[in-house]
């Protein structure tokens, strides 16, 4: 699904990312820990297409695809989802046109029809079922005036909507309440299926008890520094990350 | 005489004088005579210079032998109108349509004038002629317009449309209304200006209007003019104890355009909105100056203007509000936003707040910025083409002014028409 070769990157001439390795295989959960400026949000920046980062070594191959070459609104059209860590508040734009304006850019892209009204609807309803996202909230613009957990369950909202082929989860847990927690958790479990793989980044292993990836990996300094299984982020948690760095001077 | 008022000389040689409202145009010429053509030196003329429009001599069209077939008199799909319709300053009788009904008196302003309809002393409500060259102007070449007078009480059951269309080249065109509101009276009026393709010249155009005690006064005035037109319109409102007068004032398209709207609270409670939206593209000039005057207490304003300038168009806003010493407990708002797309783009925007009153409260605030560029790259994560993102942000952006039109076909068209101008879904 997705192979990320020697991936260097760089933001106003300060590298970041110094030769990332990644394969995330298809149906795949993958979690991303690491320490702060280890580079973890400038992974999922650069993957979603944003134009501040500079990718200057490397690939990205995304089922077939160089990833690299498409700028961001065709990347997401081809299947990527970036679940922002800070949701942006738009004034103005109401959360089910922005759906609807996105739900029919994928659409024109695969070369379907416009999504009738009552299939948006009907689709709108069954989806926001899934984080408990209320009417009143939907009907909204965009992240406006929504608390934290609000927002990071519109974010899954839009991911169900979506469906994209894989999603990349950053830092969605920050600044969730245990109830916020459960609920995006489940949405992204109801998401899960062979087709679909997930890249969860994340600080705090408890997210992952929710969330239970395949393999976990260490980022630090712009490298991934320790792959393993779902018990390698219990080990983290335990020891701090200051185990890994030991490890590997 | 200046190398200017050579030029201005010039431009005017081809109007013709006013008939049908002697004692004004008479006033007119001997105004155009004393006061001075605006220049850049002057600060309300600094951003809009009249220089590229006098350059070119303008001419009153002859009399037109009927409406143009192409051009459909009501532009307004779905509107259910009253009608009077002009062409290049002069009213199409045949193809007009007038409520005709107790308390309402609707006809053109010429034949108003020469029913004695408009008494000795009494053409001109707003001094305009006395105040500003191009005031003088229309006042000494007014051809014809709209007389809309209401008697006490009397509700309109319908909007009356005021479609003026330019045609030709260099063509003046100096229509002339006149609105008058009885007390507890309602009447809204759309006025909408078109020129196709191909047309030039100026049109001229000067709104009176007289809103009673308890009036309501509602007037959606939009500008969609194709060719090189420069159009100088000015809205001079009164209004009495307890009305409501509203005004959005949205240039879809105009080559240049220079709108100046004067609303003046004579009586207490009053209430007035004023929004307005401009959205110019390529070289095109948008200027909206307006002023505000409180003069008595316990009245309340709300002035919102949104601009979005592309390509190398300029922009003007220039928001004054007085609130003179009588004006106690006024209740005054004014924004003014604008997006700068383009580098070549530019918007000149000036709010200007005078309180002699101490107890009141006034608001303002004027933004010029840029795109929001993180919910840009929020929406176009979700898929949607950068063009789209940003047609997106910009309808959100004007939103808020289109919402308050009157007439809701209205509001509809204009979405329309900027849909096609600005490739929005």
């Amino acid at each position: 699904m997705l192979t990320i070769k020697n991936l260097h990157a760089q933001v106003e001439d300060t590298p970041i990312l110094k030769g990332l390795n990644l394969e995330i295989g298809s149906g795949e959960v993958h979690a991303i820990m690491g320490p702060n400026g280890s580079g973890k949000s400038t992974l999922a920046s650069v993957l979603a297409g944003r134009e501040d980062y500079e990718v200057t070594a490397g690939s990205v191959d995304f089922d077939g695809t160089d990833l690299l070459e498409l700028d961001a609104s065709d990347r997401a059209r081809e299947g990527l989802f970036l679940a922002f860590q800070y949701p942006v508040e738009i004034p103005g734009v109401s959360n089910l046109n922005f759906m609807k304006a996105a739900i029919n850019a994928k659409r024109e892209h695969q070369g379907l029809e416009a999504i009738t009204a009552k299939d948006f609807l009907a689709l709108v309803k069954e989806k926001s079922a899934l984080v408990e996202l209320s009417g009143r909230l939907r009907d909204r613009s965009v992240n406006e005036g929504f608390s934290g957990g609000e927002k990071k369950r519109n974010e899954i909202f839009q991911m169900a909507m979506l469906e994209p082929k894989l999603a990349v989860l950053d830092e969605t847990d920050s600044g969730l309440d245990i109830d916020a927690l459960r609920i995006v958790s489940e949405g992204v479990n109801a998401m899960r299926d062979a087709g679909r793989s997930f890249l969860v980044i994340t600080h705090y292993q408890r997210l992952l008890d929710h969330i239970v990836p395949d393999h976990v990996h260490v980022l630090s300094d712009g490298q991934i520094v320790k792959s393993g299984p779902k018990e390698l982020a219990l080990e983290l948690e335990a020891k701090g990350y200051d185990w890994i760095k030991e490890g590997i001077a | 005489m200046s190398a200017a008022n050579d030029k201005a000389h010039a431009f005017v040689a081809g109007l013709a004088a006013s008939e049908g409202l002697a004692p004004l145009a008479e006033a007119g010429r001997q105004a155009m005579a004393d006061l001075p053509v605006p220049t850049r030196k002057s600060e309300r003329w600094k951003y809009s210079p009249l220089t590229p429009m006098l350059a070119t001599p303008v001419r009153t069209a002859t009399a037109p032998e009927g409406w143009p077939e192409d051009v459909p008199t009501n532009p307004i799909p779905g509107l259910d109108a009253y009608r009077i319709v002009l062409l290049s300053g002069q009213v199409v009788a045949e193809a007009c349509d007038l409520p005709v009904a107790d308390g309402v008196v609707c006809m053109p302003l010429s034949q108003a004038m020469a029913e004695g309809r408009i008494g000795e002393g009494d053409e001109d409500w707003s001094a305009y002629h006395t105040r500003e060259w191009v005031g003088a102007v229309n006042a000494a070449h007014a051809q014809d317009g709209l007389f809309l007078s209401l008697d006490a009480g009397v509700v309109l059951d319908r909007p009356v449309l005021v479609h003026h269309h330019t045609i030709g080249d260099n063509v003046a065109s100096c229509p002339r209304h006149r609105v008058h509101v009885g007390a507890n009276a309602q009447a809204e009026v759309v006025l909408w200006s078109s020129a196709p393709e191909g047309a030039s010249g100026m049109v001229n155009a000067v709104l009176e209007g007289k809103v009673g005690a308890g009036a309501r006064l509602g007037v959606d005035k939009v500008q969609h003019e194709q060719g090189a037109v420069f159009h100088l319109a000015h809205e001079h409102v009164t209004q009495g104890k307890d009305s409501t007068f509203r005004i959005h004032t949205v240039t879809v398209q105009g080559h240049w355009v220079r709108n100046e709207l004067n609303v003046l609270q004579h009586g207490s409670g009053s209430h007035t909105i004023m929004h307005g939206a401009y959205l110019p593209k390529g070289q095109e000039h948008v200027d909206n100056h307006t002023t505000m005057d409180h003069t008595v207490p316990h009245c309340t304003s709300s002035e919102l203007y949104k601009g979005i300038l592309y390509d190398r168009s300029t922009g003007v806003f220039n928001g004054k509000v007085f609130v003179r010493e009588d004006a106690q407990l006024t209740n005054a708002y004014q924004q003014n936003a604008n997006i700068v797309v383009d580098a070549g783009a530019s918007i000149n925007a000036k709010p200007e707040l005078e309180i002699y009153a101490d107890d009141v409260k006034c608001s303002h605030g004027c933004t010029v910025g840029q795109f929001d560029e993180e919910a840009l790259f929020y929406l176009k994560s979700r898929g949607i083409a950068d063009r789209a993102a940003r047609a997106l942000m910009v309808q959100a952006f004007i939103g808020d002014v289109l919402e308050g039109f009157g007439q809701e076909e209205v509001a509809q068209e204009v979405e329309g028409l900027l849909a096609d101008r600005h490739g929005w879904m």
